[in-house]
């Protein structure tokens, strides 16, 4: 982290947080745009959900947390995300070559390259920087890596459900890197890792 | 359904009845022993709700290994989707025995299996099949709705938990295959499968070929489309019994090392398999390879040769095809290739088939460049531009590639001067197209050659005419472009031995123009005149010479425009001229580059703000004058458009602001006044002095007229002076042909005849009073005995008029005969010139036009013309003058005009 912190934080941090906020922004379009198109593949009504419990595992975001606290879950829920992303990518059969399917991996490539430079700046917006250790999935959790039956709807849902953790978490973390922004109402304020709950691994 | 009797059966109930299920097909497969029978009644039963799905009474013969009857059956809806319950019983006619015990097919909706679930799942069916799809509901959750794509779909309850519906007829799949979605009561997916929707591939057109007389290569149509996508579900070939793995996509090929001369392709995916068979033999399917090595031995100017070596056995091959060139040849492996351009690039490229059971050409071999040799460059075609009588040019055109045969070193130009038996040679560069030449010796002969590094081109000769062609004498007509170019048709010339020549240039061009020519064959008399360098609106004149071998004859001429366009600019030099109510427009024509296309005439509007009134539509465009006629007073502006067959310019427009007179009429009566004071006091210093015996002479000598006439040079500054006098002319016959101003010429009156006498008192004043009389001599009135009595008598006639007139210059007036206020005087003979044009000077006309030639001045032998502004004192009228132009048109006279603009206020 460089820069000398006040109390509303440095000229660099206040831009690298727009930046970042900016960046969450475009990539919840860019996740919303990507689960339509995935949608209209499949099929799938407009008015089912994809159901099941969530992929993505981390404390709530409260308003109770520190600045620090709150980009650290984000931060987490992001890694996450991106972990999803790749088992779905690398799962997923490209089969047909029509227009939708190509403007279907043409979005999904660009998420993902997106959602690496989101976790990037939102890592430097943290107070330990590169030596960040993330909230990791509970373990127990068999739904991370996907369907093991076999069976081709499973995947299907498996990735949609994928799909909408992005959506869910880009659209968190465009919020809450702009209420953290110092234009925002929330000030920055300096907290340590040791007061982040939840269970972490050194990364 | 059959009842059991109540008789008690001899037949034997089967006993160890067993179910065995193969869920993929959805077979049940029922097997049961101590049947001793062939036919039995076969009862299934959803096992939840008891309801009925099969009670069929079937054939079924014992297994002499085993001792066991087996029946198969195949469940329409997935044997997951809820339990079954089976029971048979022996059939002998109508006697049956008792059902054996019941066996139940346990379904996945059984309370211990909580999860939800959908059936079958990532089936791969045919086009229009038919299928049931069962949903599971998790334990504890409701049933919400089945969708088929998109598309909610009817169901049917199973079991408590399971949800049924059945598709018919169904199309194919997306690549990523059909989804059924099951959903709970809250719209959240819970459970779904995916079928996959396709055809059995459909292969065609196997050709199996050979390109190296060793291997073989076959070649395939994919067909119908099978709508299968990804590892498990595509197409997979096998030729001859080995994979295809390359076969993919549209590459539908694949090969074997070894000619078979018999092929078995089989196509097959999980809806099924086809096959397809070709047979030939080696010679017979032959596409060679493409040749190696290509090479030009020898190059030269208009020709090469190409060789090139075999892979293999391939040289044994007969006919190959070179370029667009078919050589044949056992083993051929050269060729000459003829017709090619000197000093060109070229590239060849080889590919080569069998001449004996020709099959198909084979592939291209690598290109292979080559250049070819230079060689002296053709003749060049020239021109001779006469620009004068002994000015002239020689064009000659730069050689194009195919003509030039290299690049080219420069022009040389022989003058040839047979008379004086010399010639003058001129080395021009490569960049210079033309020589101006001073043509002084006629009939004599230019020669140019070019060269390049491989020689001199022939001599293009030309012969300088003996006598230049009048080109305006020569009719010039119009031709039309007709979208390619200028069609050109003439007469055959006797004379035109070595054909024809067709110039043409920018006809606004007046120096160094831009000539180009096309030369036609003797035996044509038409031609198409095609250039890149055509502009649109730009007039080109084209000009048809015969040529002969001693000179060239203009023949013809013709103009036109590729295409025409509006003027533009617009008429110069437009101006208005009032003429009285009269305004007269005149403009100059547009210079020619400026028309743009063939000036057809010219439109003139009244503008009244932005709406033009059209006035005139002048269809000769030598005209260039319009005449408004009977404006009323007021400004008014007039536009001029010239116009072409493509509209009009864009307008010249003129203002011109018709005067009220009232100024100028006051102006008119205090000069009036102002005269007549003045002349009241000459009169009174006349009648008082000393000339009153001239009076009487003078009274003798103009009888009968009854007028006063009074002659004035210079200005209105009247003053006395010895040359001064006043005639007061009395005749007692009233003679109608003297009906004007009559003026005396001073030197009539001195008998002098000195005209320097006059010009040397330019302001002096010669007073001409000529008292008119009406009627015969008996009503004349008496002569007068005195001044006073003369001039009472004048002043009481009311048809006595005093005129003030000015002799000057050029120009005279004579006295107004009749009064406005007399319009019984008649205006018979030669009174009719001196009519003004009606309606001048908002209603005040001018006394007379007065010409040199009018009887009148003739008879009174004045060959000058007087130039003022005669006033008739009775009508205080100040009367203008006119001129006559050359053209019979009457203009003010400069000094009115002058006046006018002074009391207009008018530089």
């Amino acid at each position: 982290m460089s820069g000398t912190r006040t109390r509303r934080g440095t000229v660099s941090e206040q831009t690298r947080t727009a930046r970042a906020a900016a960046v969450a922004e475009q990539l919840h379009h860019e996740c919303t745009l990507l689960l339509e198109l995935y949608r209209k593949k499949e099929t799938f009504a407009e008015e089912l959900t994809s159901g099941g419990d969530r992929l993505v595992t981390v404390p709530p975001l409260s308003s109770q947390l520190s600045p620090n606290d709150m980009l650290w879950r984000l931060y987490s829920a992001l890694q996450q995300c991106r972990n999803l992303l790749e088992h779905a990518i690398g799962r997923e059969e490209g089969v047909g070559n029509d227009r939708n399917r190509t403007e279907y991996e043409s979005q999904k490539k660009t998420v993902r390259d997106r959602l690496g430079h989101l976790l990037e700046s939102t890592r430097l917006l943290l107070a330990d920087g590169a030596g960040t250790a993330a909230f990791t999935p509970d373990p127990n959790n068999t739904e991370i890596d996907g369907p093991v039956n076999g069976s081709p709807f499973a995947l299907k849902l498996w990735i949609y459900r994928i799909f909408n953790e992005l959506e869910h978490w880009t659209l968190a973390a465009s919020k809450t890197l702009k209420a953290l922004h110092p234009d925002g109402a929330a000030p920055k304020e300096r907290r340590t890792r040791g007061r982040a709950r939840g269970r972490r691994t050194r990364r | 359904c059959r009842q059991g009797s109540a008789v008690v059966s001899r037949l034997a109930p089967p006993q160890q009845v067993r179910l065995d299920a193969d869920k993929e097909t959805q077979t049940l497969s029922v097997t049961w022993e101590d049947g001793h029978a062939s036919t039995f009644d076969v009862e299934i039963l959803r096992t939840e709700l008891m309801e009925m799905v099969l009670n069929e009474t079937v054939g079924v013969t014992e297994d002499q290994s085993t001792g066991k009857h087996q029946w198969n059956w195949t469940s329409p809806v997935p044997l997951e989707c809820t339990s079954l319950s089976v029971k048979v019983r022996s059939r002998d006619g109508q006697d049956v025995s008792e059902w054996s015990s019941q066996q139940i097919l346990p379904g996945l909706d059984l309370p211990d299996n909580t999860d939800s679930q959908m059936y079958p799942e990532g089936k791969t069916v045919p086009v229009g099949s038919n299928m049931t799809f069962c949903c599971i509901v998790e334990e504890g959750q409701q049933f919400g709705s089945l969708w088929y794509k998109d598309t909610l779909v009817k169901e049917n309850m199973l079991s408590r938990r399971t949800y049924a519906t059945t598709m018919t007829n169904q199309g194919p799949s997306n690549p990523s295959g059909t989804n059924v979605v099951c959903s709970n009561e809250k719209k959240m997916i819970i459970a779904g499968a995916v079928v996959f929707v396709g055809y059995p591939p459909l292969p065609s057109d196997l050709v199996c070929e050979t390109h190296d007389l060793i291997s073989v290569d076959c070649q395939w149509s994919k067909g119908r489309d099978t709508y299968l996508f990804g590892m498990t579900r595509q197409t997979y070939y096998t030729l001859n019994g080995r994979n295809c793995p390359k076969a993919r996509n549209s590459n539908m090929r694949c090969g074997l090392e070894q000619w078979d001369g018999n092929w078995t392709l089989v196509a097959r995916n999980l809806l099924g398999e086809f096959r397809l068979t070709d047979a030939a033999e080696l010679g017979h399917r032959v596409r060679p390879v493409a040749p190696v090595n290509l090479t030009t031995p020898e190059v030269y100017s208009w020709n090469a040769s190409v060789g090139w070596l075999w892979k293999d056995k391939v040289k044994s091959l007969n006919g190959c095809l070179s370029g667009h060139q078919t050589y044949t040849g056992y083993g051929l492996n050269t060729v000459v290739l003829k017709d090619l351009q000197p000093d060109e690039k070229y590239s060849v490229k080889v590919r080569c088939g069998s001449q004996k059971n020709f099959w198909k050409w084979g592939e291209w071999s690598l290109p292979l460049s080559f250049q070819t040799k230079m060689d002296r460059p053709v003749a060049p075609d020239i021109w001779l531009w006469m620009d004068s009588d002994n000015l002239g040019r020689v064009l000659w055109k730069p050689l194009t590639k195919s003509e030039s045969h290299g690049q080219i070193s420069g022009y040389e130009v022989i003058l040839w001067s047979p008379e004086e038996n010399s010639q003058q040679t001129l080395t021009l560069p490569r960049s210079v197209y033309s020589l101006p030449i001073n043509v002084t010796d006629r009939g004599s002969k230019v020669t140019v050659t070019a060269r390049n590094p491989a020689g001199v081109s022939l001599p293009a000769n030309i012969v300088i005419p003996r006598y230049l062609p009048d080109a305006e004498d020569t009719a010039i007509s119009k031709v039309a472009f007709n979208g390619s170019g200028f069609p050109l048709s003439w007469v055959a010339h006797a004379n035109a031995s070595c054909g024809y020549v067709v110039d043409w240039y920018n006809t606004s061009c007046t120096q160094d123009c831009n000539v180009e020519w096309i030369k036609v064959a003797a035996d044509n008399t038409n031609t198409m005149v095609q250039s890149g360098n055509f502009l649109a609106g730009v007039r080109y004149k084209f000009s048809l010479y015969a040529c002969s071998s001693e000179s060239t004859v203009l023949l013809e001429r013709w103009h036109g425009y590729m295409q025409e366009l509006v003027p533009s600019r617009t008429v110069p030099r437009l101006s208005p001229n009032q003429e009285g109510a009269d305004v007269q427009l005149t403009w100059d024509q547009i210079p020619l580059e400026h028309q743009r296309g063939f000036i057809l005439g010219y439109t003139v509007y009244l503008t009244n703000a932005s709406h033009l009134t059209l006035l005139a539509n002048i269809t000769d465009p030598q005209l260039t004058n319009h005449t408004v006629r009977n404006l009323v007073l007021g400004s008014y502006k007039f536009t001029v458009k010239a116009y072409t067959a493509a509209g009009e310019d864009g307008g010249a427009t003129v203002s011109i602001s018709l005067e009220p007179y009232t100024y100028w009429l006051i102006m008119e009566i205090l000069v009036a006044l102002g005269t007549m004071t003045c002349l009241l006091i000459v009169i009174t210093i006349a009648f008082t002095g000393f000339s009153f015996s001239i009076f009487t002479i003078l009274w003798k000598t103009m009888p009968g007229t009854g007028l006063i006439c009074v002659c004035f040079q210079g200005t209105l500054d009247v003053k006395p002076s010895p040359h001064s006098m006043v005639h007061i002319v009395e005749d007692s016959v009233w003679d109608s042909s003297k009906e004007a101003l009559v003026t005396v010429p001073e030197e009539d009156e001195e008998g002098t005849g000195d005209e320097a006498a006059d010009t040397d008192e330019p302001a002096s004043l010669r007073y001409y009073n000529q008292v008119v009389e009406e009627g015969s001599s008996s009503q004349r009135r008496p002569h007068a005995s005195d001044s006073s009595a003369s001039s009472t008598g004048s002043m009481d006639s009311g048809h006595t008029d005093v005129t003030y007139t000015g002799i000057q210059t050029s120009a005279c007036y004579r006295p107004q005969m009749q009064s406005a206020s007399c319009p019984e005087e008649p205006q018979t003979g030669p009174e009719e010139h001196l009519q003004p044009p009606v309606g001048s000077f908002g209603g005040y006309q001018p006394q007379c036009s007065w010409k040199q030639d009018s009887p009148e001045a003739d008879g009174d032998g004045l060959d000058q013309t007087c130039l003022g502004s005669p006033t008739s004192v009775t009508s205080s009228q100040f009367l203008l003058p006119y001129d006559t132009s050359e053209e019979g048109k009457e203009y003010p006279s400069s000094a009115s005009t002058w006046f006018h603009n002074l009391l207009t206020g008018k530089p």
